[in-house]
């Protein structure tokens, strides 16, 4: 039954393909943070970081990302759990996402025995010292920014976005490539004031897991040092049924084992 | 030889007049590529190892030359935390982030700074300092607030005393620095203000400071040229006579400075004063020769038979005084500072190509000479009647100085105990920054900026640990346990074993993430347990690596930096000490009894993490290295004295004596202050090496051209005499002993025998001549004794322009080039009469058998 539908759609879709391309940019917006952030109801990808500074130095970080979705397009809540270097092993963070008001932050670190809330503050701050942001990792708003659709090529929608409150972020504006297949963004260009290109977010692989295509290898780079982070994401599986204790504070100090365990199939 | 060149200036002027002037065009065309190079770094060979290392150390921890901007208010009661002020710092650092050049990432400022702070019990918060301007007073004083809390900003980019703040503007490439300072100049310009604006830095003194050479060479050694044209002019009475003198100077100061830049050297503050070294040296030679041309010349000789007879009859002392004084400067050579042995070695050349073209150019100009303007040098020899207050004054002192020669040789004496005991005073001390005089605006911001902060001069103890050895015994652990893994696996996990350690963080990350995915694929629990068993290995090796942070390690670095900050000779230290310090306090809740390092390294590890979860996480790199096998403790001083650095230098040497580092743990300076003391150190060791064989050197020579080491060792006298009075002026006046006041040694050595060789030369011509000694004194003191004295005033004055020098050394060479020749002139005109008035007969042991000193003086 499934094969018939996708072969079904696939035969109604060819044809019509370009009539078909979306024309409104809050629509595009609203399915590229879909394909993004909220595939499945919930999902865990194991990450893997390489931060390489401009002399080619390199540090690693690997941590699970246990992520559930409040409601569809909504709140969501992640878990991420560090594993490497042992010195991190076990430092946690844990984030619930409002789209309403600011986010929660907690962090729990082994080695001072301490958990901590964090204040929302500012979410363009680094990420563990990679060239990521906290805001990367769990997702901007849609409605910080206002979007319009600049391009639509054989494979993207090309979209600028500016912010609507500039006092809050680095950037005077970024571009994005959404494929129009995925709706995955597949390059960010973040814009100084000078309207010089300093930091940009490239999608380099993207695989199909339960049917959502997802992003299995991607790098920033920050053209201003010539530093660069690259991040794998592996062991990636959705509707894995996370429930909501998990991402309790609890969890901070004693995470979920069973959870956490990397996916034997 | 000599004849040959005296035969062929004299048949062919023309071709010599063709052959100089286009030698002086080809290599004064040269002069236009001159490329100005004023990096103090410059001041020690490329591959010394103490640069290399301070650019290996600079380069990992990526710092840059940079300009400082300092905004300074002292009149409003909270200093710079007013909104105005913070404003004026705030528009700055925004404008100067947009600048080309400027490396963005590492700019620091208050406005381009993290902060860390508690939000209620439990809750941090991390922010920027100063996003926006504050927009009333109050909420300037709450970021006074809360950089207090921050020690790592506190006297470093606001001062203690909250009256200063300043911008560390790091530039992509020194080229840049004068663009950027303008154009940073022109931003606070346009800025309204009460504050005080300062903009100075390293890179901003360098480029000021090749401007003021410029200057220096293009209005000094004209001026120079000018000066002792008119001395000459005085002297000599004619024209025609001085130009070809001057002439000679000017081919060769320009052919000189041709091929010294044609030759690809770039032009330091020691070879800019090349040509005003070379100048007066130049015109002594030719002047000698014209003046004795036109003592005897006559109409009844044609001027080419004169002017042979006066080159062949010159040849030898002119030989021997350039010979002299070129070795003096080659000496230079001996100190291994570049820009010394340049200066050195074109001096002496330029020297060498003044005797040359003097031998050649002035007799070409000679013959070439108009019968009018001969006519007018046919007149008497100048006669025993000169009756001018020179000439008066030279015989006074010449029957003063045979009188009372015990007298004045015992006076002599004195005067060199006391200079003796002046030298023991010199100081040794150098800072390029006071190269500026006292009223310029980069000594004005100096020392504004460091009567604020805990310092602008930078330097850096930087601690590296050896991690190699313990790699290859991890792979030697680990090698047995790997061979015998599943072969599925096996090659990825042996490729990161078997790799390069070069990047010690790399390499244990790669291979734990191999062991890692090589876990994942295995499903034997033999392979399982074996790969554990490796992964603990390497985990264990990798935290082992991260040498610097170990809480103990942490510790002794603070312990040294609460011993340098106790000595009292350090305006501040920092280091990753601090950042682990200040974080562990807010993540403990702010309590200053928690401004402690942490008890395990993990914990330090997460304090770091912490840290970099900021908007400047890379500011880290600049205390440590990402795999933290090496780490910094940055220092800063108030003065830029090489004596106050060398002072920190011996004082961590004690220390560390005291407290000895773990034997696999190397400490190593850097950081342009230190390099400064390096380079110093190199030139007073090799200054006395280049004096010591230049000594020798011109002691044979003396000996050699007089036939005798009696009379070599009188010659030396003058100058021995002259350098042990200089330096002990310079001793008890109590000037630093720096890099300009270094080479005069050698210039004494080389300048002031010439006046030694002419003296006892002409005396023992006039003793032959004579047969007695008295007149040969007495004799001495007319026509030579004048020229020496002329020579004495001519070098002397022509020097004078550099006290005009817009740049300290120039001035400070000028002075006592000045005291040099007059000091060797003197003791040239009195010593050396007064020490063969009673020591004569031992001195002159060939005129003693001739009854030279028992004659009687033949009647005036």
């Amino acid at each position: 039954m499934r094969t018939l539908l996708t072969v079904t759609s696939l035969i109604l879709a060819l044809p019509s393909f370009a009539a078909d391309a979306l024309t409104d940019a809050d629509e595009i917006v609203t399915n590229a943070n879909l394909a993004s952030y909220y595939a499945g109801a919930d999902g865990r990808s194991e990450v893997r970081m390489i931060i390489t500074d401009s002399q080619g130095r390199q540090q690693r970080r690997q941590f699970t990302v246990l992520r559930r979705n409040v409601e569809e397009a909504g709140d969501q809540q992640f878990l991420v759990v560090f594993s490497q270097p042992s010195d991190v092993r076990n430092t946690v963070f844990l984030v619930d996402k409002h789209l309403e008001r600011d986010d929660d932050r907690w962090l729990y670190l082994p080695g001072l025995d301490l958990v901590k809330r964090i204040s929302a503050g500012d979410k363009r701050t680094s990420f563990v010292g990679a060239h990521y942001f906290y805001e990367d990792v769990s997702g901007r708003r849609p409605s910080d920014d206002e979007h319009v659709l600049v391009e639509t090529t054989d494979d993207y929608y090309v979209l600028d976005h500016t912010p609507k409150d500039a006092g809050t972020v680095e950037f005077a504006s970024y571009t994005t490539w959404v494929d129009r297949q995925t709706f995955l963004p597949m390059k960010i260009e973040y814009r100084n004031a000078a309207g010089d290109v300093y930091r940009r977010v490239e999608v380099t692989g993207v695989e199909e897991f339960d049917g959502h295509p997802t992003v299995t290898t991607s790098r920033v780079s920050d053209l201003q040092t010539g530093g660069k982070t690259d991040m794998q994401f592996r062991f990636i599986k959705y509707d894995v049924g996370l429930p909501e204790d998990v991402f309790t504070e609890r969890s901070l100090r004693s995470p979920p084992r069973e959870w956490l365990a990397r996916p034997k199939d | 030889m000599r004849a040959a060149l005296s035969r062929f200036s004299t048949e062919k002027p023309v071709l010599v007049y063709a052959i100089v002037a286009l030698l002086t065009l080809v290599c004064g065309a040269m002069i236009a590529g001159i490329r100005i190079d004023t990096d103090p770094e410059n001041m020690l060979q490329a591959d010394q190892p103490d640069r290399v290392y301070h650019n290996e150390a600079e380069e990992r921890f990526g710092i840059h030359d940079a300009i400082v901007v300092g905004v300074v208010n002292e009149t409003h009661p909270d200093g710079i935390y007013n909104a105005d002020s913070l404003s004026v710092l705030h528009e700055l650092t925004r404008r100067i982030e947009t600048l080309d050049g400027v490396v963005v990432a590492d700019l620091m400022s208050l406005a381009s700074s993290d902060n860390i702070s508690q939000e209620g019990p439990g809750v941090i918060r991390f922010e920027w300092m100063m996003k926006d301007a504050p927009v009333s007073d109050d909420e300037a004083r709450a970021i006074r607030a809360k950089v207090e809390r921050l020690p790592m900003l506190v006297d470093t980019l606001v001062s203690g005393d909250g009256q200063a703040a300043a911008i560390y503007v790091p530039i992509e490439s020194k080229d840049l620095s004068y663009p950027l300072s303008q154009e940073i100049r022109a931003i606070a310009d346009s800025i309204e203000t009460d504050s005080d604006i300062h903009i100075t830095g390293l890179p901003v003194a360098e480029d000021t400071f090749g401007h003021d050479m410029f200057v220096q060479m293009g209005i000094s050694a004209p001026l120079a040229g000018l000066m002792i044209f008119l001395l000459m002019l005085y002297f000599f009475r004619s024209p025609v006579l001085v130009i070809a003198p001057m002439l000679v100077a000017m081919a060769t100061v320009l052919i000189t400075m041709g091929i010294l830049i044609g030759m690809g050297f770039t032009v330091h503050i020691m070879s800019s004063m090349i040509p005003i070294f070379l100048m007066p040296i130049a015109v002594v030679d030719s002047v000698h020769i014209m003046s004795e041309f036109a003592d005897r010349y006559t109409s009844e000789r044609t001027a080419k038979e004169t002017i042979r007879e006066v080159v062949g009859h010159l040849f030898t002392p002119m030989l021997y005084t350039s010979l002299t004084s070129a070795i003096g400067f080659l000496s230079l050579l001996l100190t291994p500072i570049p820009p010394v042995q340049i200066f050195g070695a074109f001096v002496a050349f330029g020297i060498l190509l003044a005797f040359l073209l003097t031998i050649v150019l002035i007799p070409a100009y000679v013959v070439r000479m108009k019968p009018a303007s001969l006519a007018k040098l046919d007149r008497p020899a100048e006669a025993t009647a000169v009756d001018t207050p020179l000439a008066r004054a030279l015989r006074v002192a010449g029957r003063t100085a045979v009188r009372h020669g015990k007298l004045i040789t015992a006076a002599a004496v004195v005067v060199i105990a006391i200079s003796v005991a002046g030298i023991y005073k010199i100081e040794i001390n150098d800072n390029p920054v006071r190269w500026f005089k006292a009223n310029h605006p980069i000594r004005v911001a100096d020392r504004v900026l460091n009567d604020h902060f805990a310092g602008t001069y930078d330097s850096a103890v930087v601690f590296s640990r050896d991690a190699e050895g313990a790699r290859l015994q991890f792979v030697a652990d680990a090698r047995p346990l790997a061979e015998v893994l599943d072969p599925g696996v096996q090659s990825t996990v042996m490729a990161e074993l078997d790799a390069s350690g070069d990047d010690i963080g790399a390499y244990y990350g790669n291979l734990i993430a191999a062991i890692d995915d090589a876990l994942f694929e295995v499903v034997e629990s033999e392979q399982v347990l074996r790969l554990e068993e490796l992964m603990s290995l390497a985990e264990a090796a990798q935290f082992d690596s991260k040498y610097f942070q170990r809480p103990d390690v942490l510790r002794s670095i603070e312990q040294i930096q609460e011993a340098l900050q106790a000595s009292g000779y350090v305006g501040k230290t920092s280091a990753v000490t601090d950042v682990v310090k200040v974080v562990n306090r807010e993540l403990r809740g702010g309590d200053p009894a928690n401004y402690v390092i942490p008890d395990t390294p993990e914990a330090v590890a997460q304090t770091l993490l912490q840290f970099q979860s900021s908007h400047r996480p890379h500011d880290l790199w600049h205390i440590l290295t990402p795999d933290l096998t090496s780490a910094a403790i940055w220092v800063q001083l108030t003065s830029g004295d090489n004596k106050d650095m060398s002072r920190v230098l011996d004082f961590l040497d004690a220390y560390l004596e005291e407290n000895p580092l773990p034997p696999d743990v190397e400490m190593h300076w850097a950081g342009k202050n230190f390099i400064n003391v390096v380079w110093q150190d190199n030139m007073v060791n090799g200054m006395l090496s280049s004096l010591g064989s230049a000594f020798a050197a011109v002691f044979i020579m003396m000996a050699l051209l007089f036939r005798s080491i009696r009379i070599g060792l009188l010659a030396m006298v003058p100058l021995s005499i002259t350098i042990v009075g200089v330096y002990g002026i310079i001793g008890w006046i109590g000037k630093d002993y720096d890099m300009p006041i270094a080479v005069l040694s050698s210039l004494t050595l080389g300048l002031s025998v010439d006046f030694a060789i002419h003296f006892i030369e002409r005396c023992r011509a006039l003793m032959r001549h004579s047969g007695s000694f008295d007149t040969a004194m007495r004799e001495v003191f007319e026509e030579p004794a004048r020229a020496i004295a002329r020579n004495a005033i001519v070098i002397a004055i022509g020097f004078t322009p550099l006290f005009f020098a817009p740049l300290v050394p120039y001035i400070t060479v000028g002075a006592f080039m000045a005291a040099i020749m007059a000091l060797s002139g003197v003791t040239t005109l009195i010593v050396l009469p007064a020490l063969m008035s009673w020591a004569g007969p031992w001195l002159f042991v060939e005129q003693r058998r001739q009854g030279v000193f028992t004659a009687a003086a033949q009647p005036a």
